[in-house]
């Protein structure tokens, strides 16, 4: 992955009145949309995001709102590239602005010779590269309507980024097609109305040209990874899902709302957390794949429910959309603040398993392992997610099932039924696990109890039988290891420096380590994927084979540091900590900066 | 093949509790139910231990969460016949918010509570349906009946008494044929006094009054029996009885299992092999964006 520099040559103050503006070359453009909530801001970034996918552009998407319905501030971002990206460009090239408060908002995140593109209508900005038009006036007058505003903003910049007319209507029509005709044909016409606007400039200052260069990625999808989990979930056989909406979760539930049922499946939207959590223990009880998906708040309350599961030795998964906690938070920020909790969650002790996928493929097929891992070890297994994840829009390849595998090996055949001289629910296998026959199965039954029990499932305070049964669950910890999700390791092999991340880090930490090997630092990069247990197998020869490691995460305290610290002792010395928490991902020249040092 | 046994109860001699197990068994014979389809959730507590004294499934449950979990046992598996089972601090302290959505979400199964009016597992203190006055309870007790017979929904709603098992077992047995002809949600309160810490029988023995001999007496009208409920607990009697035997069911009452699963074909029986699915989820993945 490479972040190509544009090819840029003059700076807004060399154009002076009269003169015509050099065109600039994009190989990776980024616009910014901000204005209030309802001003339509998603609509310009999901128009932009669909042209520069139709040029064969790699397509990134974030977008920052409030909880809130309508008003506030809210601004999205679109990146187009013809690289793979996973993160948002460092800067934008241009500013698109609904009211003022989205000028001073973005004003930070513009290049050097960036422009800003804002409605005229209500406010005015006296810079020498903005440039005013009366969207909402215009759209009002000619449409009826000021919300075609956004539309004829799209039409500006698609003359000012050098959009071939064709596409950019095709865009408008793939949008709103589905609409009425009505609605269709208004947009088309407002997206005249901004076209003609900024061909016309009539301004003091040239107004900014670039060419914004096609690219040739074929065959990808625009997804999220709540998306993509709830795809996985699907394939990977789960057929209950219960949750209780919150930011940034909900969308996995939603999705599933839509996939289940045409595979028998069920999703109910319970009355809190609680019972949300329940549900999926008692569907899992019953034999059947179940899932939940929550965020901070949420988790808290799921977090009695998972305990015990983790008791009852039943096979649930929990995806963990991390917000900005701790309480409340802030519900549409980006943090990864969960991991020692969900690394301790619950009273007394029990197996759990944390993965943390970090790309769509990730998402998707991290979900197949927790659903088939989950079953086999009868065990919880949570899936770390974040904001930026779940959230954020990406270009990736296409889901496939060449690499699905749903594995059943905990279930017994009727066969292997018939042949059992018992069934005990908690029986003392060799390998460490114990079988499971659901309910309903003939001539069998059996007990679950979240209390301590026998190998019948009775429940049971001897001492003997205790330290038994807590040998064989921890056990698991250990025994499934080797199954757990590897690690992915990037970057120069010889590299004395170590970067280590999880989650919507992979993006900039993989365009970080890019920029810093183009200035002459070399790094290696550990992706984790098994958060719990830690995994020292992997992260053992790693860390000897470098100087120093960065630790990258979004939390306070450097929380997979402290684990880290905590199972690998020996280098502790190493490892530094790169943290943010202002409730944004990281942009990589912050990881590169950290890197270099002052 | 060996299986689970059914282990001595855990119960005093003479609990209330002894009267809904020996019920539930007799129910479930009646019902013709076999064993493996009948799953037993237990809540936490004294009662909540009923599924380790009778040989069907047991799924023992946290405290207070044995509905959403009997919910999800129905809803993945609606072939199950499901029983949850436990005490009044369960289901009307820690389990309240649960206990009310139950209603609303109308799945078939049924729900036991054994009410002594004490946390008897913690050795007798208050609990939500204590009178006042009992181990210094101010608070005023909390009605079950008067509470699920003023949520508009179609379940079956009776309350028995330990001291009448011949009757508990009839209520079951309708309780239980209601549930598997998949007409919704049935809930069973049952006055099982607790021996040791607030040995009730010999006073709920006078006060308990069969509704269905009372006058005006119409299970298929709520208003009716919320009346007639009413009126009973303010004269110092304590109705039991079917309080709620709802009629032919509308399309709004279709049991919860049956709105999502029409086909009655559940997650459990749906097969999740790839081969079985390959063309499905193709269609499913090629239509991402």
């Amino acid at each position: 992955m490479t972040t190509p520099e544009s090819k840029a040559l003059p700076v807004a103050s060399e154009a002076g009145p009269g003169q015509t503006r050099p065109v600039r070359d994009l190989a990776d453009v980024a616009v910014m949309i901000g204005g209030q909530g309802g001003d339509g801001t998603l609509t310009v970034s999901d128009l932009l995001g669909r042209y520069f996918r139709a040029k064969g552009l790699y397509v990134y998407t974030s977008r920052n709102v409030l909880s809130r319905i309508r008003g506030g501030h809210a601004d999205a971002s679109v990146r187009g590239s013809r690289e793979p990206i996973a993160a948002m460009k460092p800067s934008v090239e241009l500013l698109v602005a609904f009211d003022k408060e989205a000028v001073d908002v973005g004003r930070p995140e513009l290049t050097d010779d960036g422009a800003i593109l804002f409605d005229s209508s209500v406010f005015t900005v006296d810079l020498p590269n903005a440039y005013g038009f009366p969207f909402a006036t215009l759209a009002g007058g000619q449409l009826g309507a000021p919300i075609y505003k956004n539309t004829a903003a799209y039409g500006a910049i698609s003359v000012m980024m050098g959009f071939d007319a064709p596409s950019t209507r095709a865009v408008i029509e793939s949008r709103f097609q589905r609409r009425s005709p009505e609605a269709l044909e208004k947009n088309l016409r407002a997206l005249e109305i901004g076209r003609k606007a900024a061909t016309e400039w009539g301004g003091a200052n040239a107004i900014h040209r670039w060419q914004v260069l096609e690219g040739d990625a074929k065959d990808l999808v625009l997804t999220t990874g709540n998306q993509a989990v709830a795809l996985g979930f699907v394939v990977g056989g789960g057929r209950f899902f219960a949750g209780y909406p919150i930011t940034p979760a909900t969308e996995i539930m939603e999705y599933l709302m839509r996939y289940l049922p045409a595979f028998h499946g069920v999703v109910r939207q319970a009355e809190d957390e609680l019972a949300a959590i329940n549900m999926v223990i008692g569907a899992a009880y019953a034999g059947v794949r179940a899932m939940t998906s929550t965020s901070g708040p949420g988790l808290s309350l799921m977090t009695e429910g998972i305990g015990h599961a983790g008791a009852a030795e039943l096979p649930i998964v929990v995806a963990d959309c991390q917000r900005v906690g701790p309480s409340t938070g802030e519900p549409t920020r980006h943090e990864q603040s969960d991991l020692v909790h969900l690394a301790n969650l619950g009273h007394g002790e029990f197996p759990r398993f944390i993965f943390a996928p970090g790309t769509m493929d990730d998402c998707f097929f991290l979900t197949v392992d927790a659903l088939n891992l989950a079953e086999k070890w009868r065990a919880p297994v949570i899936l770390l997610l974040d904001q930026a994840l779940c959230q954020n829009t990406v270009s990736a390849p296409r889901f496939t099932l060449d690499k699905v595998h749903v594995e059943r090996p905990n279930l017994l055949s009727a066969e292997e039924i018939a042949r059992l001289p018992a069934y005990k629910a908690y029986l003392h296998g060799p390998e460490g696990r114990s079988a499971y026959i659901p309910p309903g199965t003939p001539g069998v039954h059996a007990q679950i109890t979240g209390n301590e029990h026998d190998e019948w499932g009775h429940v049971s305070v001897n001492p003997v039988n205790r330290l038994k049964m807590m040998t064989k669950r921890m056990g698991k910890l250990e025994k499934a290891r080797p199954e757990l999700p590897p690690p992915r390791l990037y970057g120069d092999p010889a590299a004395r420096i170590g970067l280590i991340g999880y989650g919507s880090t992979w993006g900039p930490i993989r365009e970080a380590q890019e920029r810093l090997a183009a200035g002459g630092v070399p790094t290696r990069f550990y992706q984790a994927r098994t958060l719990f247990p830690v995994p020292t197998e992997s992260l053992d020869p790693f860390l000897a084979g470098v100087d120093m490691a960065y630790v990258i995460e979004h939390n306070y305290t450097g929380q997979f540091a402290r684990l880290i610290r905590e199972h690998l002792p020996q280098h502790h010395a190493k490892l530094r900590s790169i943290i943010k928490v202002d409730g944004f991902s990281f942009r990589s020249p912050e990881i590169v900066a950290a890197v270099r040092g002052p | 093949m060996e299986l689970a046994k059914a282990i001595p109860s855990t119960w005093c001699p003479g609990c209330g509790d002894f009267g809904v197990l020996a019920a539930v068994k007799k129910a479930a014979v009646e019902a013709k139910i076999p064993p493996h389809e009948l799953v037993l959730v237990g809540g936490i507590g004294c009662s909540g231990g009923i599924h380790n004294f009778i040989e069907v499934n047991g799924l023992h449950a946290l405290h207070g969460r044995l509905l959403p979990q009997a919910v999800g046992v129905k809803l993945a598996n609606p072939g199950l016949t499901v029983v949850a089972a436990g005490g009044d601090g369960d289901g009307y302290a820690i389990g309240m918010g649960h206990f009310m959505h139950a209603f609303k979400k109308n799945a078939s199964f049924l729900y036991i509570v054994m009410n002594n009016e004490t946390y008897g597992l913690t050795k007798g203190q208050a609990s939500p349906t204590s009178q006042i006055g009992y181990e210094g309870n101010v608070e005023h007790p909390f009605d079950a009946i008067l509470t699920a017979l003023s949520i508009p929904t179609p379940a079956f709603i009776a309350r028995g008494f330990s001291g009448d098992p011949k009757a508990m077992v009839q209520i079951l047995v309708e309780a239980l044929q209601f549930n598997r002809s998949s007409r919704g949600y049935a809930f069973v309160e049952d006055l099982s006094p607790c021996v040791t810490y607030n040995d009730t029988y010999k006073l709920w023995r006078e006060k308990v009054v069969d509704v269905a001999k009372l006058p005006g007496y119409d299970p298929t009208d709520r208003k009716a029996m919320f009346k007639l409920c009413l009126e009973t607990m303010e004269s110092g009697r304590i109705p039991i009885g079917v309080m709620h035997r709802p009629k032919a069911e509308t399309a709004a009452d279709v049991a919860l299992e049956l709105k999502l699963l029409p086909d009655r074909i559940g997650p459990a029986q749906s097969p999740i092999a790839l081969d079985a699915n390959r063309d499905a989820y193709a269609k499913l993945l090629t239509a991402v964006g």
